[in-house]
């Protein structure tokens, strides 16, 4: 007597229907609030909540107060100034992270891994332990309020290279005879870093990029601290979190609603753009380059 | 194009591995020279030394006129292929090969005309425009040539190229690897751990094996005339048979008693005339060595052969051209674990041998190598350091083979019958001490081995110079003899070597300097040398050397050893303290016996001397070595 069997191809198929349900409801209890966001950035009435989900008139006016009106709120302000602070920053801490893990993965010094080390453990301690040190510092060389910008560069800037594991870990994948062939070939460090190495880790570049961006772009603590209230040096997470003081949610929700909305735009686009990239770059250190 | 220079080359390591021991060798112009060796030896790590992508721990290293060890690679006018073919990925074939002539800014058409031409050679123009992920190990492997070859290097490295090919690629790769070398006529050197690529390709080859040269030859002569037992197994398949034995001089004849087996052969002692004479006492145990195809189990041969053992067969492997029958001299051996009685010989396809069969084995035993158990050297080796005789001593004259000599002052011996040794380069053909015959004279390794016959016996010599055969008249350097009266060393060899102890010291000087008309007074560091308590001055570039071989931490304390020759050292006014405990006379030459420490030294004069002297040693003829790790510095 012949045992019957359930065909492999419909067993297949089971697992996958139930491993794309899990999926679906998994991304709808992620996207929901986005998705409420949105909603509630189109919203014509005012107030914080309404007891209905969707709104009864739909305008994009909260959208065009949040760029136009800047009496009470300088939101183009704000975000110009984020957007100015994350751009160098980017600039800065991308240059310096690969450097620095490029150094680690290849040159071999005796305090190569005491640095190391101590680099891992300083890490372990929350930035904002010594936050008020750091703000007496640079308010003694005059660098918070009108010269926030400075003050909050250097400081997103200063603790940059600690980010070198992941990078390093991709240069350790890049074959060190490349270097070698490149040294022999007539090439000094320089010119090895820039034109071997640096071609061949693009997802590593990518990956430092998109979190170097993405740290300054919505830090609250610091920069609330160097605005120190006054509302013209305020980065746009500082100045969202005032649309919702007591005093203004009422009229500022929706308008919150739509910065919100507005500050994730350029973060979502370069995510999807990238996106095949960073996965490569996360990845890098386990897969060979 | 250039010839390298590898002088008392190290690698050290910071935890005190030492990868590279004492690396000596000259290599000359459009030569194809290997490294082989099983892994760990030492061979990549002095490849990439040659390349600069290592330090040199100590030694010097020169290409052509220069020494290079402080050079980038980039100036040492070098180039490099990797086993991992090391190309870079993201530029096409053509970008690959033309990087460095870019690097090196030389002109377009230039670039394009090499890259052109590289390309032909090796047969990859249709590639140019890929890139190498879309390439075959073979094609990625001659782009790694190309990107060599375009260069036009002094030298070209090769660091195991073929080892990620299949075995079908690689035979045509050697062979193209040959090809090219011939056509391009620059030195080349080429490391790999394949005894065959090693045998077929390199003009020479040198053996290595935990970081110590093996010995430096001619494939050929790697083969025929191994230095030792390592040697003589890692060259050659199947690999050599080495057997456990004795050796019993009897009159002219000596025995060779096989150990763990009745197996016995005799040969006539005239082939051991290079063996020291503790060796066929009976008791010394050496390993016998033949190859498989100088053991014959064919009847015809047997049957005419004087030298038979029994073998007990256990199986066998068809290789096709060849049978190779394994077998065991002891009859209780299994033949599979590789002992010393296990044999391998090279059968007769024709015939069946049944596993347990015992078969008569005829050895060849001019093709016989002998190593001694201990050391592993060849016990007979192609240049023989002495010479034994037998002789008598009466009345200070010493009488061997036919020849009397009157013996110096400075051998005082009893009378009797001895054993001597005469060190081969002791003899110098001139003077009146003997009339010999000379029957050969080899250049082995750059040096002239002359073999001669002395009172009917043949005996050997190092000169300096090619010698005619026919008689001549030789001298013995009588100081360099030493003699043996049952088994004890009755007369010894003056040391060629004199040794002090000391270290580096470092000294703040106030030095006076001129400028401008005045004169100034400058502080400086000066370096100097203890030797035995007496500071000599040395230059500051024989102090890097020293300082950069032992590390800034240890140089000032570590214990150095100076050596140099009893002739460099000068009777002065300043000086090593010594005190003259007697004089040698070797009758033409004079030696001061000297005590240094409680050591003693010999030291040349021309006048008789005695109590307390100052020894000064020639900085330039002095080396120096790391007591410790046992490095030669300078």
């Amino acid at each position: 007597m012949t045992k019957k069997y359930r065909s492999k191809k419909a067993v297949e198929r089971g697992t996958n229907a139930a491993i794309y349900i899990i999926l679906i409801i998994i991304s709808i209890l992620w996207l929901f609030p986005f998705f409420y966001l949105i909603i509630q950035s189109l919203r014509g009435e005012s107030g914080i909540a309404t007891a209905y989900f969707f709104p009864k008139e739909w305008t994009f006016d909260n959208y065009i107060k949040l760029w136009t009106d800047t009496k009470d709120y300088n939101f183009p302000k704000w975000y110009g100034t984020t957007l100015i602070i994350s751009l160098v920053v980017t600039v800065i801490q991308t240059t310096i992270v690969l450097i620095t893990s490029y150094a680690l993965s290849r040159l071999r010094f005796k305090l190569r891994k005491p640095l190391m080390n101590l680099m891992l453990i300083l890490g372990m301690f929350p930035g904002f332990m010594s936050m008020t040190a750091v703000y007496f510092l640079l308010k003694l060389f005059g660098l918070t309020q009108d010269m926030g910008l400075v003050g909050l560069i250097l400081v997103y800037v200063a603790s940059s290279c600690m980010g070198y594991y992941i990078s390093k870990g991709f240069f350790d994948t890049i074959p060190k005879s490349l270097d070698e062939a490149a040294r022999i070939d007539g090439a000094n460090r320089k010119t090895v870093f820039f034109k071997v190495i640096l071609p061949l880790a693009k997802p590593i570049i990518i990956y430092t990029v998109l979190t170097a961006f993405m740290a300054p772009w919505g830090e609250y603590m610091f920069a609330s601290l160097m605005a120190f209230g006054d509302q013209s040096y305020y980065n746009v997470a500082v100045g969202m979190k005032a649309m919702l003081d007591r005093e203004v949610i009422n009229d500022y929700f929706t308008r919150f609603c739509a910065a919100a909305v507005t500050v994730s735009l350029p973060i979502t686009i370069l995510f999807m753009w990238l996106q095949k990239y960073y996965v490569q770059g996360v990845t890098g250190g386990s897969v060979k380059g | 194009m250039a010839g390298l220079s590898l002088k008392h080359i190290y690698k050290v390591y910071p935890n005190g591995t030492k990868a590279v021991n004492d690396f000596n060798m000259e290599i000359e112009d459009k030569e194809f020279i290997v490294f082989v060796g099983p892994s760990g030896c030492g061979k990549s790590t002095t490849l990439r030394m040659i390349a600069g992508l290592e330090d040199i721990s100590a030694g010097e290293l020169m290409i052509g006129e220069n020494v290079v060890n402080d050079m980038e690679p980039k100036d040492r006018d070098i180039a490099m292929v990797f086993q991992n073919y090391a190309l870079y990925p993201h530029m096409t074939v053509f970008e690959n090969i033309a990087f460095g002539l870019r690097l090196r800014k030389l002109p377009k058409d230039e670039i394009n005309r090499r890259v052109t031409e590289a390309a032909e050679i090796l047969g990859i123009t249709e590639y140019l425009g890929k890139k190498p992920k879309e390439m075959s190990g073979g094609q990625r492997q001659r782009v790694s040539l190309g990107r060599a070859i375009v260069r036009e290097p002094k030298v070209m490295l090769l660091d195991e190229p073929l080892s990620n090919l299949d075995a079908k690629l690689r035979t045509q790769m050697r062979s193209e690897i040959a090809k090219l070398h011939a056509k391009l006529g620059t030195t080349f050197i080429y490391v790999t751990h394949d005894q065959v690529e090693a045998m077929t390709m390199g003009t020479r080859i040198v053996v290595m094996k935990n970081g110590f040269v093996q010995q430096i030859d001619t494939p050929k002569n790697l083969y025929n005339y191994p230095g030792n037992k390592f040697v003589a197994g890692f060259i050659g398949t199947p690999q050599m048979n080495f057997m456990e034995a004795t050796l019993l001089k009897r009159g002219d004849e000596v025995d060779i008693d096989f150990q763990y087996s009745d197996a016995k052969v005799t040969v006539p002692y005239s082939m051991m005339y290079k063996a020291r004479p503790s060796y066929l006492n009976g008791k010394e145990k050496v390993f016998i060595g033949l190859r498989a195809e100088n053991i014959s189990i064919n009847p015809e041969v047997v049957k005419n052969s004087k030298s038979v053992i029994k073998v007990k067969v256990s199986h066998k492997e068809e290789l096709g051209n060849q049978t190779l029958v394994y077998g065991d001299i002891n009859m209780d051996g299994d033949g599979y674990t590789e002992t010393s009685t296990r044999i391998i010989i090279n059968g007769d396809g024709a015939l069946d041998y049944k596993t347990g069969e015992v078969i008569d084995a005829a050895l060849d035993l001019n093709k016989v190598h002998i190593f001694d158990k201990e050391t592993e050297l060849s016990i007979l080796p192609r240049i023989p350091e002495y010479n034994y005789f037998d002789c008598e001593v009466k009345g200070g004259k010493i009488s061997f083979l036919g020849t009397e000599l009157k013996l110096p002052p400075a051998i005082k011996c009893e009378d009797g019958k001895k054993e001597l040794l005469i060190p081969t380069d002791a003899i110098k053909v001139g003077g009146s001490d003997a009339e010999v015959t000379v029957v050969s004279c080899d250049e082995i390794n750059g040096k002239q081995v002359l073999s001669f016959e002395l009172g009917g016996r043949r005996a050997f010599a190092v000169v300096p110079e090619p010698v005619a055969n026919g008689k001549v008249k030789i001298s013995i350097d009588l100081k360099k003899i030493s003699l043996i009266a049952d088994g004890a060393e009755c007369v010894a060899a003056m040391p060629e070597k004199v040794k002090f102890e000391g270290n580096l010291v470092k000294a703040k000087v106030t030095e006076e300097v001129e400028v401008n008309g005045k004169t100034k007074k400058k502080k400086a560091i000066k370096f100097l040398l203890n030797i035995a308590g007496y500071e000599l001055p040395c230059s500051d570039d024989i102090a890097d050397k020293l300082i950069t071989a032992m590390g800034v931490k240890n140089a000032f304390s570590d214990k150095l050893i100076y050596e140099c020759s009893p002739y460099d050292l000068e009777i002065a006014e300043k000086g090593v303290s010594a005190e003259v405990t007697s004089v040698a006379d070797y009758g033409k030459e004079l030696f001061a016996i000297c005590k240094v420490d409680g050591n003693e030294i010999f030291v040349f004069t021309q006048n008789e001397v005695s109590g307390a002297v100052k020894l000064l040693p020639d900085i330039k003829k002095l080396s120096i070595i790391q007591a410790d790790k046992n490095i030669r510095i300078i």
